[in-house]
C-alpha cells in the first residue's frame, strides 16, 4: 500500500507530526519497533526550564538569546510563534488530559525529589503543584509504591529556593494490598481507577489535611479514567489536588500516548508498532519505501514523504559503536555534532556538560537532514524530536517541546511542499 | 542504657588498647584480624574507607587454580592451589566452582601447551587437556580456531563477600572493626611501634590506639604507611583494568594459554563476566584514571577469546592497584621473604623497629595464608606460641560447605509469596533486605550498601533503585536533606567513573535513560545543598 507520509517512531514528536498531517486528510502510517518515551516521561510540556544554568520563567522571552547563543539548536528552526501555536494545538487535540499553560510563562512543578521543575504545559492533574504563588503543600505517601517518598520530596521541597514561601509535610497511607505485593506506578494508577479504592484514600485523609492545603499525589490517580479520578478526588476531598510524576513507567505518559493514538484512529491514520524499520530503496534523491521486519517476513511500504522520529541514543534511533563510531539507525543518514576525532565523548564528571550530548541530525529549514556540506541528503525525507542535533533535553528541560514542536513542524513543511508542488502542477 | 548509645560511647572513647592492631580492610587485613582474633589476642582492625574499597573489591574475582603461574612462578603456582583447595574448604559461600580453561587461541603459541601441562604437574595444579570440540561444546562462543584446551580448578570469588565473612569471623572473636578510620601517624618509643593515631573520618575525632604489635596490611598503600615508622617499604602500586560485561559470555574461567599477560583472562561473575587485567606502574595508588586506550586493548583482546565481544554490552570499568613489592632494602638478607608472590617483613629483623609487621604483595586467593605468616609473625615478637586454625574453621555463612550457585538469590526469593517491593530489579534486593543492610551498616553512604547487597550493580547501574535507596536511606536513618542529597550525588559520580569510560551501545542507551531519569524527570543538578 501507498501513503502519502510514513511516519517512523511513536514518540510525541511522531505522533504529533502523524497526528497533523492526518488532520489535512493525509493517508498516513506510523511504524515503530515499540511505544516512544511517552511511556516514560510526565506528560507535561517542557519548552525550555533552563538556559545557561538559570531557570526560565517565560520560555517566550529566553527563546531568542537562547537560540542566538545556540546555534544549531532544534529551537533554530520553529519560531517562538510555531512553538506557541503547537502548544495551542496540543491542548485542543487532546482535550481529555485538559492541557493548561502558555508559552510566555513556566510552571514551577515539584519533581519527586522535591525540585523545582519548570514547564510551559501541563495537564489539569498537575496544575494544582504549582509553587510559584508559595503555599501549603501536603504530600501523601502510599505504602508498597516504591517510586514515592513523601518525606525526602517534602524534606527537599521545603529548602528550595522559590520565589514565594512554601510550607511541606507529608502523611503516609497504609492502602489495602491488591493481589500484587509490588504492583508499581502502574498497578497503582489502574487502583485509583476503582472507585471503592478511592473511597478508602478518601476515608483515610479524612480530619488529616488542614485547611488551605494543596495535597500532592504521586502519579497514579488512574490511567484509563484520570481526569475523572482526579476531580472525584478534589471533590470528595476538598482540597486542590495534583499529581508529581515518578520514575518510569508514567502513568501520564501513558494517557497522553493513548489520547494521541485515539486521535490518530480517528483521524482515519494506521499505527504499527513492533517493526524494525530499514531503508527500502530509493531513487533520484528521494526515498521510496521502507522495510519493515516484524516477526515474519519483511514487508516494503512506500510513501511520498517520510518523518524520521525515531528518537536519540535513549530510544535506538543513534547507535554508537565501541570504536566510537556513530550510526543513524534507518536510513544511515550522516550524524553532525559528534566532538571531533580524538577527542573524548564524555566527561569525567557527572553532572558536567558531556560532549557527545550534542550528536544529531542537522538540517535544512524544512527539518530535512543535511550532510556536512549542508546538502539535504533526500528530498522528501523529514527529521523531529530527540534525533536532532544541538540540544541537551534532560538539562535544558525542552525535550517534550523540542518533539512537540519540530513533529508539528515537519507536518507544516510536507504540507507546504505539497501545496508548492500542486500550485506548480496547477500553473502547468 | 539502651544498648545502642553504649555501643557509640564505645567507638568514641578516645583510647583503645589492643594486643594487635591491622591496618587495611581489604583480604589480607580481614583475614589478619580473623586470624589474629581467633589466636585470642584483642585485636584491632582500622580501614580509612569501607571494608574491600581497595584492591581487594576491584580485582576480576578469579580464585586461582594456580594454573596461570605454573610456568613463569611455580612457588606462586603451589601456593594458589594449596589455598584454593583450603578456600573450597572455608569459604565456599563466596565461591562458585565454574571451572577454569587455559585456551590456546590463533595468537598463542600451542606448544606453550605442553610447558603449560608441565608446569602444572610439576606444582601440583590438577590438570586435563580436552578436546577443542569438548571445549567448544561447553564454551560455545569461545573462539573456534582454538588449537589446544586445558581443564584446571580455577573458579570465581566474591571478593566482597570474602571480606565480609572473614570480619564477622573476627568480630565473633571479640576483634573491633573501624571503618572510614584513617591512620595519621604511628607512634614509635623506644624502638617500637606502640600504637597509632586514628581519624574518624566521619566525626573529625582522632583517637590514639597503644598496641603490641601493629600489623601493615595496607597492601599498595603498605609504603605509606611504614613511612610513618621510618621504615622504607617500596611498593610499587600496579594499576589494573578490568571490564565486567552484562552477560556471562562464558560460563567458565577463561584464561590465554601463554606466559600471563594483559587482557587474558575472562571470569563469569555473578551475572556478569569480567575481562582483565592490564597493568601499569603509576606513582599515587588513588590515581587511578581509566583511558580509551586501555579499554579498547582489553575489548580487542576479548574478542581474542570470545569473538563478538565489542559488540555484547559493557556494563562498568574500574582499576584496582596491585601492591607489586620490590626488595631494595640493604639489609634484605633478613627479610623473611616467604615466596615471591608475597612479601612479610619483620621490621624488627629488617630495621630495628619492634611491633611492626608488614605483610603486603600476594594476591586474593593466597589472603588466608599471608594472614597467617603475618600472624606466625606477631607471635613471635610477642614470644608466645598459639596454632593458626584458619585453613581448618570455615567462615561464617559457609557452614554448610555448600559453593555458591548462580541464582541462589532468585531461589531463597522464589518459593515465598511476594509480599513486599522489590527495591532493586536487576539484584533482585527487596525493600527489607536494604532495610536491614542501611540498619546493620549505619552508613550515610550508598556505595556501603552497594558493596553489601549489589544494588546498583546490575544493567540499569542504578537508574531505577537509586533513587529508592536514598529516599529510604532519608527515612531509615532520620537524615537531613543536604546530608542524604549529597549521598545521591557522591554515588552517582561514583557510578559514573565506571561508566563514562565503556560508553557505547546498549550501554549508552541505558545511561541515556538514567540521564534522563535523574537529571531530566528528578532533576538532581537542582538539589538544595
Amino acid at each position: 500500500m501507498t501513503y502519502d507520509v510514513i511516519v517512523v517512531g511513536a514518540g510525541l514528536a511522531g505522533l504529533t507530526a502523524a497526528l497533523r498531517l492526518a488532520e489535512h486528510d493525509r493517508r498516513v502510517l506510523v511504524i515503530a519497533k515499540g511505544v516512544g518515551a511517552t511511556h516514560l516521561a510526565p506528560s507535561a510540556i517542557d519548552v525550555l526550564g533552563y538556559a545557561e544554568d538559570k531557570r526560565v520563567e517565560s520560555p517566550q522571552s529566553a527563546l531568542a538569546g537562547f537560540v542566538g547563543s545556540h546555534p544549531g539548536h532544534p529551537y533554530a528552526y520553529v519560531s517562538a510563534e510555531s512553538i506557541a501555536e503547537a502548544l495551542d494545538w496540543m491542548s485542543k487535540s487532546v482535550p481529555e488530559l485538559g492541557y493548561q499553560g502558555r508559552l510566555d510563562e513556566n510552571w514551577l512543578l515539584p519533581t519527586a525529589v522535591g525540585v523545582p521543575k519548570p514547564s510551559a504545559l501541563v495537564p489539569e492533574t498537575m496544575v494544582a503543584g504549582d509553587l510559584r504563588r508559595g503555599g501549603r503543600f501536603v504530600f501523601v505517601g502510599l505504602s508498597g509504591l516504591k517510586d514515592f517518598h513523601a518525606s525526602y520530596l517534602a524534606d527537599n521541597l521545603a529548602h528550595a529556593e522559590l520565589p514565594a514561601r512554601v510550607s511541606t509535610r507529608f502523611v503516609e497511607l497504609d492502602p489495602p494490598h491488591g493481589r500484587s505485593a509490588d504492583p508499581g506506578s502502574v498497578g497503582f494508577a489502574r487502583r485509583f481507577d476503582d472507585q471503592q479504592f478511592r473511597d478508602w484514600i478518601v476515608q483515610a485523609l479524612a480530619g488529616r489535611l488542614e485547611a488551605d492545603e494543596t495535597v500532592g499525589f504521586p502519579a497514579v490517580l488512574g490511567l484509563e479514567k484520570a481526569g475523572e479520578v482526579w476531580r472525584d478526588l478534589e471533590h470528595r476531598l476538598e482540597h486542590r489536588v495534583f499529581e508529581v510524576p515518578l520514575l518510569p513507567p508514567s502513568a501520564p505518559g501513558m494517557r497522553l500516548y493513548g489520547a494521541l493514538t485515539a486521535a490518530l484512529r480517528r483521524a482515519g491514520a494506521r499505527i504499527v508498532i513492533g517493526d524494525s524499520v530499514s531503508a527500502g530503496g530509493s531513487e533520484d534523491g528521494r526515498v521510496a519505501a521502507v522495510s519493515a521486519q516484524g516477526a515474519s517476513r519483511p514487508v516494503m511500504y512506500r510513501a511520498s514523504s517520510f518523518v524520521l522520529a525515531t528518537g536519540g541514543f535513549a530510544s535506538g534511533g543513534l547507535v554508537l559503536d565501541s570504536h566510537g563510531k556513530v550510526r543513524e539507525t534507518v536510513f544511515g543518514l550522516p550524524v553532525a555534532g559528534m566532538p571531533e576525532a580524538g577527542k573524548p565523548l564524555f566527561s569525567s564528571r557527572y553532572l558536567d556538560a558531556q560532549p557527545l550530548s550534542h550528536a544529531g541530525l542537522a538540517v535544512d529549514a524544512h527539518l530535512r537532514p543535511v550532510d556536512k556540506d549542508g546538502q539535504v541528503v533526500h528530498e522528501n525525507v523529514y527529521a523531529a524530536g530527540a534525533i536532532l542535533a544541538g540540544a541537551v533535553p534532560w538539562r535544558e528541560h525542552s525535550g517534550n517541546g523540542i518533539s512537540l514542536s519540530t513533529g508539528y513542524a515537519a507536518a507544516a513543511a510536507i504540507l507546504k511542499q505539497a501545496a508548492a508542488v500542486s500550485s506548480t502542477a496547477a500553473g502547468d | 542504657m539502651p544498648p545502642r548509645t553504649l555501643k557509640l560511647l564505645a567507638s568514641t572513647a578516645r583510647s583503645i588498647q589492643t594486643e594487635v592492631l591491622v591496618i587495611g580492610g581489604g583480604s589480607t587485613g580481614s583475614g589478619v584480624a580473623r586470624d589474629a582474633a581467633m589466636r585470642g589476642f584483642s585485636t584491632v582492625l582500622v580501614e580509612r574507607r569501607d571494608l574491600a574499597d581497595g584492591t581487594t573489591g576491584r580485582f576480576h574475582g578469579l580464585l586461582h587454580s594456580g594454573g596461570r603461574y605454573a610456568v613463569k612462578d611455580p612457588s606462586a603456582a603451589i601456593e594458589c592451589i594449596n589455598e584454593n583447595r583450603i578456600l573450597r574448604k572455608i569459604a565456599p559461600d563466596c565461591i562458585e566452582d565454574t571451572g577454569g580453561f587455559f585456551v590456546a587461541t590463533p595468537w598463542d603459541d600451542p606448544a606453550f601447551g605442553d610447558r603449560f601441562l608441565a608446569g602444572c604437574r610439576s606444582t601440583g595444579v590438577p590438570v586435563q587437556e580436552v578436546s577443542v570440540d569438548k571445549a567448544l561444546r561447553r564454551e560455545p562462543r569461545l573462539h573456534p580456531g582454538i588449537k589446544r584446551a586445558f581443564s584446571v580448578p580455577d573458579a570465581a570469588i566474591d571478593p566482597w563477600k570474602l571480606v565480609w565473612s572473614n570480619v564477622r569471623s573476627a568480630q565473633e572473636h571479640r576483634a573491633r572493626v573501624l571503618t572510614y578510620h584513617r591512620v595519621l601517624s604511628l607512634d614509635v618509643a623506644g624502638g617500637k611501634v606502640v600504637g597509632a593515631v586514628l581519624r574518624d573520618e566521619r566525626s573529625g575525632e582522632e583517637i590514639s590506639v597503644h598496641a603490641e604489635v601493629v600489623v601493615n596490611a595496607a597492601g599498595a598503600w603498605a609504603g605509606q604507611i611504614a613511612a610513618f615508622a621510618g621504615c622504607e617499604v617500596p611498593v610499587l602500586p600496579g594499576k589494573g583494568v578490568m571490564i565486567a560485561m552484562n552477560h556471562r559470555l562464558v560460563q567458565t574461567v577463561l584464561n590465554r594459554c601463554k606466559m600471563p599477560g594483559d587482557g587474558d583472562i575472562i571470569v563469569p561473575i555473578r551475572t556478569t563476566c569480567v575481562i582483565g587485567t592490564t597493568d601499569v606502574h603509576i606513582t599515587d595508588p588513588d590515581q587511578t584514571e581509566i583511558t580509551k586506550n586501555e579499554v579498547d586493548f582489553m575489548l580487542d583482546e576479548g574478542e581474542k577469546l570470545v569473538p563478538g565481544f565489542r559488540q555484547a554490552r559493557a556494563l562498568h570499568a574500574w582499576a584496582g592497584v596491585r601492591p607489586l613489592f620490590q626488595e631494595t632494602h640493604a639489609k634484605d638478607i633478613d627479610t623473611r621473604d616467604v615466596t615471591r608472590s608475597h612479601a612479610l617483613l619483620d621490621h624488627e629483623k629488617r630495621d630495628g623497629v619492634g611491633g611492626f609487621v608488614t605483610i603486603t604483595g600476594g594476591k586474593t586467593t593466597t589472603y588466608r595464608l599471608m594472614a597467617e605468616v603475618a600472624v606466625d609473625t606477631v607471635c613471635e615478637q610477642l614470644g608466645v606460641q598459639r596454632p593458626c586454625r584458619t585453613a581448618k574453621e570455615p567462615l561464617p555463612g559457609s557452614e554448610r560447605r555448600a559453593t555458591y550457585q548462580l541464582g541462589a538469590r532468585l531461589g531463597a526469593r522464589e518459593p515465598l509469596p511476594q509480599d513486599e517491593e522489590i527495591i532493586c530489579e536487576c539484584e533482585l534486593v527487596t525493600r527489607s533486605h536494604l532495610e536491614a543492610a542501611i540498619a546493620r551498616r549505619e552508613t550515610d553512604s550508598i556505595d556501603d550498601i552497594r558493596r553489601l547487597l549489589r544494588v546498583g550493580m546490575g544493567p540499569c547501574q542504578g537508574g531505577f533503585c537509586i533513587y529508592r535507596a536514598t529516599a529510604l536511606l532519608h527515612g531509615d536513618r532520620h537524615l537531613d536533606y543536604a546530608t542524604t542529597n549529597r549521598a545521591l550525588l557522591e554515588f552517582l559520580q561514583e557510578r559514573w567513573k565506571g561508566l563514562h569510560p565503556i560508553l557505547f551501545g546498549d550501554q549508552l542507551r541505558q545511561t541515556r535513560l538514567d540521564d534522563w531519569i535523574f537529571q531530566g524527570l528528578l532533576d538532581v543538578q537542582h538539589l538544595p545543598k
